[in-house]
C-alpha cells in the first residue's frame, strides 16, 4: 500500500471540463492504465483518487496533482509511462512519485500556486505599471458590494475581503501575467478576482480580456518555504 | 496535428458562457481525427437530441466506428445544440459545426439523422436551419449535403420525407459502403440519388409520387420512374458474429446519459407483443456467440477503462448463452472492479441469483412489464407473461429479501374494459398480500413497496395494431384517474405507489407514427412557432402542435381514432419489413379473440421473415 502522486497537464479544448469530469477521466485512464489502483470496500467499489485543487471550467494547468493510493510496487516513473500510453488529446501525465510515508494528502497541503494569465487588449495597455499599481497597494479588497450571492434563499451580500497578503508575486513575462497567489483554507486568492483587480487601474477598462488562464505550479509548505507538491 | 492547438468553432468567450461547454468541444477518447483533404468522403452523423442522450445511443458507436474503419470516409458528430447555445448561436450567427473537426455542417457530404423517436422532429429542423441548409430537399443545392435518416421511426418516414434526400431502411452495417461507393462515382446528386435507390434499403422519398382519397387516405405511392422498386425492402446483418462492433467506442467526458460499456447480445424478439414495433421490425432473432461477446467486453473494457458494464437487447432473459456469458462476467468484473448493470430480466431463480451477486439487494427493486392488468388483456397484446409467473417471482424474490417491486402498464390499449384497467389496482393488491404471507413479521426490514407506472398505448406501423383507433386524450385520463382511484381504494394502497405518464406527447407521437407526407407543413409550422426538444417536458407545448396542424389544414384525429380496414394502403406499406401485412391483419384478429401466437422459440408463425433466412428462422 502506498500512495502515489500523480502532476498532470491539460491543454487546449479539454479545459472546459468540469472538475467531476476530470475525476471520472483520471479514474477510467487508471482503468486503462492497468496500474494496481486500491479500491474501496462495499458494492460500489471506487478507486481511492483525490485532487489537489479543483480546476475550474475553462482554466488550463500545466501542474496540478492528484493523489491515488495503489497496492503494487510501481515506481513514479513507471506510473507516468503507463499513464501517457493512455491519455487523451490534451491531457498529460507530467510527473508521478510514490509519497513518503506520513506525507499530508495533495489536498490538505496546497499552500499556493502560480498562473499565467493572458490577455486581449489595446497597444496602448501598460501592463507592467498597472501591475506596479495593483503590487503598491496595502489592500486590495474584493466583494466591495459588487457581487450578491444566493444564500439560503435569501440574498446575501459577500463579505468584502482584502486579498492583497494573498499575491505573493506578480510581474510581466514574454507571454502574460505571472502570478504567485496564496491558496489553501487560509487564505485563497483566485486568479480571476485578481485580474480583475488589476483592470480596476487602467483607464479604457474593456480593453482588457482574459483569454487564457493556465495554472503552472502547485506549493506545499515546507520548512516555512513554497515548493511543488512533488518534491 | 497537436490536438491540444485543435480549433474550437466556438470562441473562449461563447464557450464560458454555455451551460456545457464540453458538449461542443469534441476530443473526447477514441474520437477519430482525419486529414479532411485526405477523403472523399465527409459523412456528419447527428443524434437530434443533446449530447448526453444522443451519446448513450449504441447504434451511433456503431455506425461511427464502421464508417471510420473506411479509410476514405470520415465520420463526424453532430447533436442538437441545448437551448442556450441554440440562443448564442442565432444571436451570434455562428454557423452549426461537427464536432471532430468542428467545421461547418455545410461542408459535408452527408448529413445523416439517427430517427429514434417521433418527438425529435422539431429538432431536425432546428439542426438543418442552424447549418444554413434549406428545410425541403427539393429547396437545397447541388453542393449541399445529402441528408440521409435512419432508425426506427424510417418505418414510417413520411411525415419527414420532404425534408430528406434518403431514408436507409434496415441495419446501418450492410449498405454504407456500397452507398459511398456510389457516391464517389456520382457526377450529380440527382443521379446519385437516382441509383441509390436500386440499393436494398434505401428509400429516395422524391421518386415516388402519392395521391389521397377524398376521406383522407391514401390513394396511391408510386415510383415516377420504372427503375425506381415499388417496394423497399429492409437490409439486415445476416449474421452478427461476423458484422462491425465499436470495440472503441467514444468516451464521453461529460456524464451521459448511459455512462458504461455496452454489449449487444443479439437483435430482434422472439416475443411477437402485438403492440410492440420494435420486436417486429428488427426481426428475425439472431445471436452473437458468448465468445465474440467475450471478445468484445475485454476490449471495450481495455479501451475505454468504463468501470460498468451492461447487456443490450430486446429482451435478454431470452438469449440463450445468456447464464454462461454472465458467468464469465461475473468473474472478470469482480476481478477488475467492475459493476454490472443487469438489464430487467424474467424473475426466476437464476437472475434472482445473478442479482444477488452484483447488485446491493436493499437499494434495488425488481421489475415486471405486465403491460396489462388482466390476463385477458394480456392475451389480446400477447404478451406472454402470466400472474403466476409475476406472483412466482415475486415470492421468491420476497424470500430472498428484496421487498420493493416496479410494475410498467399500459391503458388505452385496443379493447381494453373497465375490468381490466380495475385488475392493475388488483394485481398490486394480491403481490401486496403475497409478501404478508411470505415474509414473517419479525423478518419484514422496512415496508414492502409496489410502484406502478402507467404509460399510453401508442398505435405503431408494422404492428398488428396498426389498425387500431388510439385513445382520446380525455379518455386517457379518465382511465388513469380510475385506475388510480381504483389503486387507492386497495386495502394495502399505503403500499402501492401509482402514477401515469403525459397524456398530452402520446397524443403528438401517435399522429407522426402513423401520418403521411402533409404532416410536413405541419412540422414546420410548429418548428416556427418555437417547438424545441420536444421530448423534454419542459419545452413541450401541445398547444404549440395543435396549432400547428390547424394553421397546415390537418384533421390530426384521422390518423389515430379512427379503426382501419385490412384493404386500407397504408403510407408505410411500400415498406417490406420482412413481415407481411397479412400477418400483421391476422393477428389483429387474433387480438380481437383474445388468442395468445406462439413465440419465434416455440414455432414459426409464418410471419414471412423467414424469407431473410437467417437467425431464428433457420437455426430452429
Amino acid at each position: 500500500m502506498a500512495v502515489a502522486r500523480i502532476k498532470f497537464s491539460r491543454l487546449g479544448p479539454v479545459r472546459y471540463l468540469g472538475h467531476l469530469d476530470m475525476l471520472r477521466y483520471f479514474q477510467k485512464a487508471v482503468m486503462r492504465s492497468g496500474i494496481s489502483a486500491k479500491y474501496s470496500e462495499g458494492f460500489h467499489p471506487h478507486q481511492l483518487m483525490s485532487f489537489a485543487y479543483p480546476l475550474g471550467v475553462g482554466m488550463e494547468t500545466k501542474g496540478d496533482y492528484f493523489d491515488l493510493e495503489i497496492t503494487g510496487a510501481e515506481s513514479g516513473d513507471e506510473i507516468r509511462d503507463r499513464m501517457n500510453a493512455v491519455m487523451n488529446e490534451g491531457m498529460k501525465v507530467v510527473e508521478a512519485a510514490i509519497m513518503p510515508e506520513g506525507e499530508p494528502a495533495a489536498m490538505a497541503a496546497v499552500a499556493a500556486a502560480d498562473y499565467l494569465v493572458e490577455y486581449e487588449s489595446g497597444k496602448d495597455t501598460d501592463m507592467a505599471f498597472l501591475i506596479g499599481e495593483l503590487m503598491k497597494q496595502d489592500e486590495v479588497f474584493i466583494n466591495e458590494g459588487e457581487e450578491e450571492a444566493e444564500h439560503k434563499g435569501g440574498k446575501k451580500k459577500k463579505a468584502p475581503k482584502d486579498i492583497r497578503p494573498g499575491i505573493l508575486e506578480m510581474r510581466m513575462t514574454e507571454d502574460g501575467i505571472f502570478m504567485k497567489l496564496k491558496s489553501g483554507s487560509a487564505m485563497n486568492v483566485r486568479p480571476a478576482d485578481v485580474f480583475e483587480r488589476l483592470l480596476k487601474f487602467s483607464p479604457d477598462q474593456t480593453a482588457l480580456k482574459a483569454s487564457r488562464l493556465i495554472r503552472l505550479e502547485i506549493y506545499k509548505e515546507k520548512d516555512n518555504t513554497l515548493c511543488p507538491l512533488i518534491g | 496535428m497537436d490536438v491540444s492547438e485543435r480549433k474550437t468553432a466556438l470562441s473562449h468567450e461563447i464557450l464560458m458562457k454555455a451551460e456545457k461547454p464540453a458538449r461542443y468541444t469534441g476530443g473526447e477518447l477514441n474520437t477519430v481525427i482525419k486529414e479532411a483533404d485526405r477523403v472523399k468522403v465527409r459523412f456528419c452523423l447527428c443524434f437530434p437530441d443533446v449530447y448526453e442522450i444522443g451519446m448513450s445511443h449504441l447504434g451511433l458507436q456503431i455506425l461511427y466506428g464502421l464508417m471510420n474503419s473506411y479509410e476514405d470516409v470520415w465520420c463526424e458528430r453532430l447533436f442538437s445544440p441545448w437551448t442556450d447555445m441554440d440562443r448564442i448561436m442565432r444571436d451570434e450567427k455562428i454557423e452549426l459545426f461537427a464536432l471532430e473537426s468542428q467545421e461547418p455542417v455545410k461542408d459535408f457530404d452527408f448529413l445523416g439523422f439517427t430517427l429514434q423517436y417521433e418527438m425529435c422532429y422539431a429538432n431536425i429542423l432546428q439542426i438543418l436551419e442552424l447549418s444554413g441548409l434549406k428545410f425541403l430537399a427539393k429547396d437545397r443545392k447541388e453542393d449541399d449535403p445529402i441528408v440521409i435518416g435512419g432508425g426506427p421511426c424510417t418505418y414510417n418516414p413520411e411525415p419527414l420525407a420532404d425534408f430528406f434526400d434518403i431514408f436507409y431502411i434496415g441495419e446501418g452495417e450492410t449498405k454504407y459502403r456500397e452507398l459511398f461507393d456510389l457516391y464517389e462515382s456520382s457526377s450529380s446528386k440527382a443521379e446519385f440519388l437516382r441509383n441509390a435507390s436500386h440499393i436494398e434499403g434505401m428509400y429516395v422519398p422524391s421518386l415516388y409520387e402519392v395521391d389521397y382519397n377524398d376521406d383522407g387516405t391514401l390513394k396511391y405511392m408510386r415510383p415516377k420512374y420504372e427503375d425506381v422498386p415499388v417496394k423497399v425492402r429492409k437490409t439486415i446483418v445476416n449474421d452478427l458474429n461476423e458484422c462491425f462492433y465499436p470495440e472503441k467506442p467514444v468516451v464521453p467526458f461529460i456524464r451521459a446519459a448511459q455512462d458504461r460499456a455496452v454489449l449487444e447480445v443479439m437483435r430482434g424478439c422472439i416475443r411477437g407483443c402485438r403492440f410492440c414495433q420494435a420486436g417486429q421490425i428488427y426481426k428475425p432473432v439472431r445471436e452473437r456467440s458468448v465468445e465474440t461477446l467475450k471478445k468484445y467486453a475485454d476490449a471495450i473494457l481495455a479501451n475505454t477503462g468504463y468501470e460498468e458494464i451492461s447487456l443490450s437487447s430486446l429482451s435478454t432473459s431470452d438469449y440463450t448463452g445468456l447464464q454462461e456469458l454472465l458467468e464469465y462476467l461475473i468473474d472478470e468484473c469482480n476481478r477488475k472492479k467492475i459493476n454490472i448493470s443487469l438489464p430487467s430480466l424474467r424473475i426466476d431463480a437464476f437472475s434472482l441469483d445473478v442479482m444477488n451477486k452484483v447488485q446491493d439487494v436493499k437499494k434495488n427493486s425488481l421489475t415486471f412489464a405486465p403491460e396489462a392488468g388482466s390476463q385477458r388483456m394480456r392475451n389480446v397484446i400477447n404478451k406472454g407473461l402470466t400472474e403466476e409467473d409475476i406472483l412466482r417471482g415475486s415470492k421468491m424474490a420476497f424470500e430472498g429479501g428484496w421487498n420493493k417491486v416496479k410494475l410498467y402498464f399500459m391503458l388505452g390499449l385496443p379493447f381494453e374494459e373497465k375490468e381490466d384497467i380495475a385488475a392493475i389496482g388488483e394485481l398490486c393488491e394480491k403481490i401486496t398480500e403475497l409478501y404478508f404471507d411470505t415474509v414473517p413479521k419479525e423478518k419484514r426490514q422496512g415496508r414492502v413497496e409496489v410502484s406502478a407506472s402507467s404509460s399510453f398505448f401508442v398505435p405503431k406501423p408494422f404492428t398488428a395494431f396498426q389498425y387500431a383507433p388510439m385513445d382520446t386524450m380525455e379518455s386517457f385520463l379518465e382511465k388513469a384517474s380510475f385506475c388510480k382511484k381504483n389503486v387507492r381504494s386497495m386495502h394495502n394502497q399505503k403500499s402501492i405507489r401509482y402514477q401515469y405518464h403525459d397524456a398530452k406527447t402520446t397524443i403528438i407521437e401517435g399522429i407522426f407514427a402513423r401520418g403521411d407526407r402533409r404532416l410536413s407543413a405541419a412540422i414546420i409550422n410548429a418548428y416556427k412557432a418555437g417547438a424545441l426538444y420536444d421530448a423534454w417536458t419542459e419545452s413541450f407545448s401541445y398547444e404549440r402542435w395543435m396549432k400547428a396542424f390547424e394553421d397546415a389544414g390537418i384533421a390530426y384525429g384521422n390518423y389515430i381514432f379512427r379503426e382501419r380496414t385490412e384493404d386500407e394502403l397504408f403510407p408505410w406499406d411500400f415498406i417490406d419489413c420482412g413481415v407481411s401485412k397479412k400477418w400483421f391483419y391476422k393477428e389483429w384478429q387474433n387480438a380481437k379473440e383474445g388468442k395468445v401466437t406462439q413465440n419465434c422459440r416455440a414455432g414459426c408463425s409464418g410471419c414471412g421473415c423467414g424469407t431473410f433466412q437467417c437467425g431464428i428462422c433457420v437455426s430452429r
